[in-house]
């Protein structure tokens, strides 16, 4: 009887921490349109998706006029 | 990638329509058509505060959920689009955003309703990158050029960021840390020394 309640515990803690999983986002539905293209593919970067997410990354953070001042410190 | 996203810092907005301007220049929008915009709160009164507000890109966005004819689409980075040459103009999406970023320009002699028209985080849509025709669809595309959107690189004051959403809480975050937060941080007793409550101020009410 004590093994059965353990399990049946055991399992509702599975089934309860279920519930903090991330559920997906996307909507269901499919995209009627045309394909667009990736926007690292043009000539200058060139399909390098690693080059393209750098140079947005460094842009992103010069809004960061903090980080500016420091830099302009030194 | 994660996704990229707008934040405005409303204690910074000064509400000078540099980021409608920008947004405006930028593709050429049409008359009519704001594809950002300034709301402003408690005009002209103590407290005012202003935000820059477009599409905000959500992460599970209504417009996509009730369009008839399917012709948005989210990308890789989170940026919802969608394809004009679907578009049949039909209003749902609207009717289904909570920010009013959905556009519609007048066409023909009647103002017959056009095809929607949305900020694109410049982004361009589903024709060739950098190409004409995405260009007079969609605007520009800076976001294969590697740059950011027009608007939160326009903004004097920084109020309005834009990128990846793990960039942006780090910023937000040193902001918050380093000046502080409510009252006590902006406005009359900041430019001008003295009480900052609300009522010490000229106009202000008790």
């Amino acid at each position: 009887m004590r093994t059965i309640a353990h399990a049946a515990a055991v399992a509702a803690a599975a089934i309860w921490l279920a519930g903090c999983t991330e559920v997906a986002q996307e909507p269901g539905k499919s995209y009627a349109g045309k394909e667009d293209g990736k926007p690292y593919a043009s000539d200058l970067f060139k399909g390098d998706k690693a080059k393209w997410e750098g140079a947005l990354a460094e842009r992103s953070l010069k809004q960061n006029e903090y980080v500016r001042m420091q830099d302009n410190k030194k | 990638m994660a996704r990229m996203k707008f934040i405005c810092d409303a204690e910074r907005c000064i509400e000078c329509n540099g980021c409608v301007t920008a947004c405006k220049s930028e593709h050429e929008v049409p008359w009519g058509v704001n594809r950002r915009r300034l709301v402003t709160v408690n005009d002209g009164k103590p407290g005012e505060r202003s935000i820059s507000v477009a599409c905000m890109h959500c992460t599970d966005a209504p417009c996509m959920a009730v369009c008839p004819v399917d012709c948005f689409y989210k990308t890789e980075e989170g940026v919802v689009l969608h394809d004009k040459d679907l578009c049949v103009g039909c209003g749902y999406c609207f009717y289904a955003c909570p920010f009013g970023a959905p556009q519609f320009p007048q066409a023909g002699a009647f103002g017959l309703r056009g095809k929607m028209d949305k900020c694109t985080y410049c982004a361009g849509g589903p024709e060739e990158n950098g190409s004409a025709e995405e260009f007079r669809k969609y605007g520009r595309n800076r976001l294969a050029e590697g740059k950011l959107p027009a608007c939160a690189e326009m903004c004097s004051t920084k109020a309005l960021l834009a990128g990846d959403a793990e960039v942006l809480t780090r910023i937000y975050k040193t902001r918050v840390v380093t000046r502080g937060k409510g009252e006590e941080i902006w406005g009359w007793s900041m430019a001008y020394g003295g009480s900052g409550k609300l009522a010490d101020q000229p106009g202000g009410r008790a």
